[in-house]
């Protein structure tokens, strides 16, 4: 027994300490008495009772422990505290006691409860909707399995300056090998807008062409049927969600069903998730982009033999000079970025060593998914967030001098409460309560108007804006409006309740109900509230004047070409039209006709559309210079259809634009643009000069001309070399029609549509759009960044005005009496308004150099997003303090001029 | 002698059996915390064994209500044990006894008017 007793001691030591002060002692001869007793009946019974007693003795520790802090937080035992008269309130009970007294001040004082109220759903409301869309842009994860352990893969060429270029079919296929992968896949670089003749005629679908690894790289399986195998290429699609529900009306026999795309007869094999995305825009090369950037299907990609390669869909050639490539790779567990990264430029350099003529100087670059996805969003985004919390920030400095203000007319109430028995923590919290009751129903509030707001937002937001299409309110969200709704609540009450809590129970009794005085420390608060809400509407609005400059200065960039009264449109020919001379006769009837509809005065197309299209580059072969392959320059590949410049706008500089005599039996001449002839030709007239189209075979084209640059894949980025070559010798399948108008383009449109169903009814258009709307939506991502700061610019004005103005009422109608002395001793009127002015002035001017010192330091961390500006724009920062002090003052002014006229009779009289 | 009427426990109902069973054994007069146990786990044949942890855990929570208190004196002669610590009930711990048995005796009736038993039980 003396071992048993011995473990059951320990035991009973690790009961809490009181209870075994009080029954320690019997616990041990309880067990020893049950020992006994039981080894009596039998030397087993008293080894089974031993156990029996040890568990209850473990068990009961916890035991205690739990009840005691159930007791403390929860309910008391009922029990234990049954013979407790006049108990304690619980802390639940407590609170609940401060919420129903805090509703009924609020119903005393409706106006500024409802007014509280509605400012802090504005302000809570805004911060979750902007959160809400960086949310569901930056924070949550692609919609691939395991996201974070997929990167992209892109080729580099330093010395073109290319840190991210796609990637050729070859390369691929070598970098599948590295073995930091678990699998790898590829896709086209760019998507293909392409024809679906449906029973109602020709309508346009966006596909791609992605190899089967890749859905299985991305780890997503498909909604309903199954993934390709090596049997579908040419044969089956995979088609999006939405394809399936709009397009085909959620057809349920959707599976096997053939649908006719780009003249070919697909069988559908599989339908993705409705989450699933893929390729997001920024995952496609610098020659990817599309407007439509939703891809309704993926055909296989299968890989050719060069000599097979025919350029149709689906397929790529087994070349490493072709770089067509989008490349996905999953890692292996344990394995980091890092390692691939290095693995990876191994393979880079030992191509470049085996295959100098294509590799050469090609390095490879290793980017996490998500960061390529949504990287190029975060800084705006950030930016937005900022702003917008800075704006809740200026709400809260507001209304804590609003409730500020209110304790110190509530003195009395405050001063019998603390007579009563409050202590200060008492105080403190039920002004603590309150401030959060008011910033919790405000939370509600906005959560009410969160789908409009977020509605509203999105719909300005321009679908560049990359995963706009998955924003979507979720539990995050609901957490962070809580959350803010809880910490806006604190801060807003936390002066007003340690004001309230330092109440002079004496003063506050003696004082009279219509005069409120605060004490001086309340006034201090008061002033660096001020100060501390012109700094923050200074920040806020350089910021949004920084932008605005911003915007207004890449508004004025010039295109290169003019961009009024032109309409735009892209036309799909369908098969018939393989062979070059029916192309050609088409070509010349289009031509004909458009130039012959009333109000046209020029007729032009090309290939690739500036700001509204991809980009096709090719390698340029100089005549008389020897270079590798690897170092031929490249320059993006156009063609001109008809009077492509003229229409446009484009200035020829030197030389001749294309004739009717530039055709197929005619030498090949080209036309280049300046960059190009800067770039490749320093120093020298091009005009005359021969070049070759990426590769050494075939004839020379002699450049016959050279055009202005002109802006092609955004207005910011700088103009590429461009080369040009005449639609003659092979007329597009899918060129973009410009026609110049005297009147509104738009008008002519049903006669264009005419025009083009007389000569053929299969030929389909699409995008018919007006090119200054195009050239509007290639700033339409900065313009939405735009909107949102400059509007939140304006409210932190508005919200600095509010705030001056409640001060400086607060502090005339404190003032009053000493204004009403002064003014019956005998001063003049206007020395106690300007004595007023200044006040507010030296109040306002401080915190305006305070907002400029930090502006000054932060703006520099918004330089990604400027455009000819600097951080540190004199102008901007000259103009907008300037602002916030007028803006300041005026405020002043409506108090201050009231404050002049207090008539000191009544004044003295109602102290 | 009037009984003077019960102080109102109905807030305490229904008991749990510890607590319960640890009121019926000290009905029957003082007792000290191994005898409950043996009290206890005879008349419910083994089913409930009140090892110190769980008995010492109740007994704390009934002392600090009132429910019962611990003797000052202690039992005459022969039943005295110097080491041990008598309990008895106090007159709350009666009527919240008294008050869990009659809910009880109510159930049981119930149940037998709606013939649930066989036979009377």
């Amino acid at each position: 027994m003396r071992a048993a007793l011995r473990v059951y001691r320990a035991i009973v030591r690790i009961q809490p300490r009181e209870f075994r002060r009080r029954f320690g002692a019997s616990m041990e001869q309880h067990f020893r008495d049950g020992y006994v007793d039981a080894a009596a009946k039998g030397r087993g019974r008293s080894a089974r009772f031993a156990a029996r007693a040890c568990i209850d003795a473990l068990l009961n520790a916890p035991a205690l422990r739990l009840a005691a802090m159930r007791d403390r937080l929860l309910w008391p035992d009922p029990i234990r505290s049954h013979h407790e008269k006049g108990k304690p309130d619980m802390w639940w009970q407590v609170l609940a006691n401060d919420a129903r007294y805090a509703f009924r001040t609020f119903r005393q004082n409706p106006v500024f409860a409802v007014m509280a109220v509605v400012a802090l759903a504005l302000g809570i409301g805004a911060n979750t909707a902007i959160f809400t869309l960086v949310d569901g842009v930056l924070l949550r994860p692609l919609p691939y399995a395991s996201p974070d352990r997929l990167v992209m893969i892109w080729s580099t060429n330093p010395r073109e300056h290319r840190d991210q270029d796609v990637v050729s079919p070859l390369d691929f296929l070598d970098f599948k090998r590295a073995s930091a992968f678990s699998s790898v896949g590829a896709a086209y670089s760019f998507v293909v807008g392409g024809i679906w003749t449906s029973g109602t005629g020709a309508e346009p679908i966006t596909l791609t062409a992605a190899t089967p690894a890749l859905f299985e790289t991305l780890g997503r399986q498909p909604a309903i049927g199954r993934l390709f195998t090596d049997g579908d290429f040419n044969k089956g699609v995979i088609i999006s969600y939405d394809f399936w529900q709009k397009r085909l009306g959620g057809d349920p026999a959707v599976l096997g069903r053939v649908l006719n795309i780009l003249y070919q007869p697909l069988t559908v094999v599989g339908v993705m998730p409705k989450d699933f995305i893929f390729p997001y825009r920024a995952m496609l090369g610098p020659s990817g982009f599309s407007r439509s950037l939703a891809v309704d299907a993926w055909v296989p990609l299968s890989f050719v033999d060069a000599n097979a390669f025919n350029r149709a869909t689906g397929t790529a050639p087994l070349l490493r000079g072709v770089r067509m490539l989008s490349v996905i790779a999953r890692l292996k567990n344990g394995v980091a970025p890092e390692q691939a990264r290095a693995e990876a430029q191994g393979i880079a350099r030992q191509l470049a060593d085996a295959q100098p003529d294509t590799n050469k100087g090609i390095g490879v670059a290793v980017v996490p998914l998500h960061e390529q996805a949504v990287g190029s969003a975060r800084p705006a985004l950030l930016l937005l967030l900022g702003g917008v919390g800075l704006v809740l920030l200026m709400a809260c400095v507001n209304l804590a001098n609003m409730l500020l203000a209110r304790s110190a007319s509530r003195q009395k109430e405050l001063a019998i409460r603390a007579a009563l028995g409050a202590g200060r923590g008492r105080l403190i919290s039920q002004t603590l309560v309150e401030s959060v009751l008011l910033a919790c129903m405000g939370g509600v509030l906005a959560l009410a108007f969160l789908r409009i707001s977020l509605q509203s937002i999105l719909a300005l937001a321009p679908p560049e804006l990359p995963r706009v299409s998955e924003v979507h309110a979720n539990g995050t969200v609901l957490l962070f409006t809580a959350a803010l709704s809880l910490l806006t609540g604190v801060v807003i009450g936390l002066l007003p309740a340690l004001a309230s809590s330092r109440t002079d129970v004496n003063s506050g009794l003696k004082q009279s109900t219509r005069s409120s005085t605060s004490g001086r420390g309340q006034r201090r608060v008061r002033s660096v509230l001020v100060i501390v809400e012109a700094a923050l509407a200074v920040v806020l609005t350089i910021g949004a004047g920084l932008l605005v400059r911003s915007f207004v200065s890449l508004l004025s960039v010039d295109p290169g070409f003019q961009a009024d009264r032109l309409l735009t449109m892209q036309l799909t020919l369908p098969p018939k039209y393989n062979a070059v001379e029916p192309r050609r006769a088409m070509y010349a009837d289009l031509k004909s006709r458009l130039e012959g509809l009333p109000g046209v005065t020029g007729v032009g197309g090309t290939t690739r559309l500036p700001l509204g299209s991809t980009n096709l580059t090719s390698k340029i072969v100089v005549e008389g210079r020897s270079l590798a392959q690897a170092q031929w320059p490249e320059a993006e590949f156009r063609r001109s259809v008809f009077d492509y410049f003229a229409t446009m706008g484009i200035p020829v500089r030197r030389g001749r634009a294309f004739t009717a005599q530039d055709g197929p039996n005619a030498p090949p001449v080209c036309v280049i643009n300046e960059a190009m002839a800067r770039q490749m030709f320093p120093g020298e007239d091009p005009v005359g000069k021969r070049i070759k189209f990426g590769t050494t075979d075939g004839p020379w084209s002699t450049i016959v001309g050279v055009i202005g640059d002109i802006r092609h894949s955004s207005l910011d980025a700088p103009p590429a070399p461009e080369v040009y070559v005449n639609y003659l010798s092979n007329p597009p399948s899918n060129p973009f029609i410009v026609v110049r108008t005297t009147g509104d383009p738009l008008a002519i449109v049903p006669a264009v549509r005419q025009q083009l169903a007389a000569i053929d009814k299969d030929i389909s258009s699409n995008d018919v759009r007006l090119m200054s709307a195009v050239l509007s939506n290639s700033v339409a991502e900065r313009r939405f960044i735009l909107l949102l700061a400059a509007s939140f610019g304006v409210l932190a004005l508005v919200m600095a005005a509010v705030g001056v103005y409640g001060v400086m009422t607060l502090v005339v109608a404190e003032r009053s009496t000493e204004m009403a002395i002064r003014l019956a001793l005998g001063a003049e009127p206007s020395h106690v308004l300007m004595q007023m002015l200044r006040y507010g002035l030296v109040l306002a001017g401080g915190g305006v150099l305070i907002g400029i010192a930090v502006s000054a330091a932060m703006t520099s961390s918004i330089r990604s997003l400027l455009f000819g500006v600097r951080p540190i724009d004199p102008m901007t920062f000259a103009i907008v303090p300037g602002i916030v002090v007028a803006v300041a003052l005026a405020a002043c002014a409506g108090p201050a001029w009231r404050s002049m006229r207090v008539d000191p009779v009544r004044a003295l009289r109602m102290e | 002698m009037t009984r003077r009427p019960d102080p109102d426990v109905s807030g305490l109902l229904p008991l749990t059996p510890v607590v319960f069973e640890i009121l019926l054994a000290l009905g029957s007069g003082e007792q000290h915390g191994y005898a409950i146990m043996q009290d206890v786990a005879e008349r419910t044949g083994g089913r409930i064994e009140l090892h110190a942890g769980t008995l010492y855990r109740a007994l704390s929570r009934l002392l600090d209500g009132g429910f019962i208190e611990e003797l000052d004196e202690r039992p005459a002669g022969a039943h005295d044990d110097q080491r041990r610590r008598y309990y008895r009930l106090t007159a709350l711990g009666a009527a919240a006894a008294r008050a869990e048995a009659e809910r009880l005796e109510a159930q049981l009736s119930i149940a037998r008017a709606r013939r649930l038993f066989r036979r009377n039980p």
